[in-house]
């Protein structure tokens, strides 16, 4: 009996048009074992990667303004505006400190130094809101430890250490909850990460928030993490949404702080 | 050759263009190589997924999806008078 056989009829089985794909299926697993395996020596055979990645985004960024004046203008009025940004939120952090302090009549906790750890890498704009840095348990990190950006903005929680590594989950990732405070009365909510660097929370109508309120989180006292930039409000609802855009932005940073807070 | 390029590209941009370059890339180029979005998702979760948020591996996942999808229009269309 004559048996008929085509090749093109199944698609995963056509050899010409997969090959790549296979190739590149097994090199993702490869890639995967390593990192399950072996997760320091993966971090160090993909750290000079990620640089040269961070090198190129800075020069291609620096390559396009430098094609008229305005762009300088621009990039210098950028540098200002996040320098007076580290700045306030600093000014916030001291005066609510200050504020705290006289309140409870105690002296202010000394604070360690911490580590200053280099941001290897950071993903593009997703649901992993992540940042692997450039210093694991042989500097002294630990996880729990909490990051500190320009300002000394919380960002994260440190999620997981290697001996040269570390990952830091920021407060913005989706499904973490962070206490908080919002408002000139310091109003108690839970900050919920969305995402891409966004935060969420909800509170009572009658709290009276509005657009460019600051958020705290508890740190050494209370730290500023972000401003209000949009109050969505349903009129069957008691309790208005609110949207929290970080400090600092999440996806340039080069350098964070990372300090035992007890988080 | 393309499909090698489209390949090496894709896992390129994974790590030096924003997602939805990769994104972008890696729909064009599944058409061609169907099994590419579940080998870019792999890679990329690799790279930058943290288990201890309670998120499922969704790059992963993404590419799982868009690789069976491929894989069910190339084999409709190869079985059907379009697809000779």
């Amino acid at each position: 009996m004559k048996r008929t056989f085509l090749s093109k009829r199944n698609a995963l089985l056509s050899s010409a048009n997969i090959s790549w794909g296979v190739r590149a299926f097994i090199f993702a697993l490869i890639i995967l074992l390593i990192r399950l395996i072996a997760p320091n020596f993966f971090w160090f055979v993909f750290t000079p990667v990620f640089n040269s990645a961070n090198t190129l985004t800075v020069q291609s960024h620096s390559f396009l303004q430098g094609f008229n004046d305005t762009a300088v203008l621009a990039s210098r009025n950028e540098q200002l505006i996040k320098e007076n940004s580290a700045l306030a939120s600093e000014n916030q952090a001291l005066s609510k400190k200050i504020a705290s302090i006289i309140e409870l009549f105690s002296s202010a906790q000394t604070i360690s130094n911490g580590i200053l750890a280099g941001v290897v890498a950071r993903p593009p704009e997703s649901p992993y809101d992540i940042l692997v840095l450039a210093a694991g348990t042989d500097e002294g990190v630990k996880v729990g430890m909490e990051a500190f950006g320009i300002g000394g903005v919380p960002l994260g929680v440190v999620s997981s250490v290697t001996d040269n590594f570390s990952r830091i989950t920021l407060f913005s990732s989706s499904g973490i909850n962070t206490s908080g405070w919002v408002g000139n009365n310091n109003l108690p909510l839970t900050i919920s990460g969305a995402g891409a660097g966004i935060m969420n929370a909800s509170i009572a109508r009658s709290a009276g928030i509005a657009v460019g309120d600051i958020v705290f989180v508890p740190g050494p006292g209370m730290l500023p993490i972000g401003t209000i930039t949009r109050v969505d409000s349903d009129i069957s609802s008691p309790s208005v949404s609110l949207r929290i855009q970080p400090l600092v932005n999440l996806f340039s940073l080069s350098w964070v702080l990372l300090r035992d807070t007890g988080i | 050759m393309i499909r090698g390029l489209l390949t090496i590209l894709s896992f390129i941009s994974v790590i030096f263009f924003p997602w939805f370059v990769t994104a972008l890339l890696v729909l064009i180029s599944s058409f061609y190589i169907p099994l590419l979005p579940l080998s870019i998702g792999l890679f990329a979760d690799t790279l930058y997924y943290t288990p201890n948020n309670g998120l499922w591996p969704l790059f992963t996942i993404y590419g799982i999806v868009v690789t069976v999808v491929v894989l069910f229009v190339r084999s409709r269309l190869k079985t059907s008078s379009i697809g000779g």
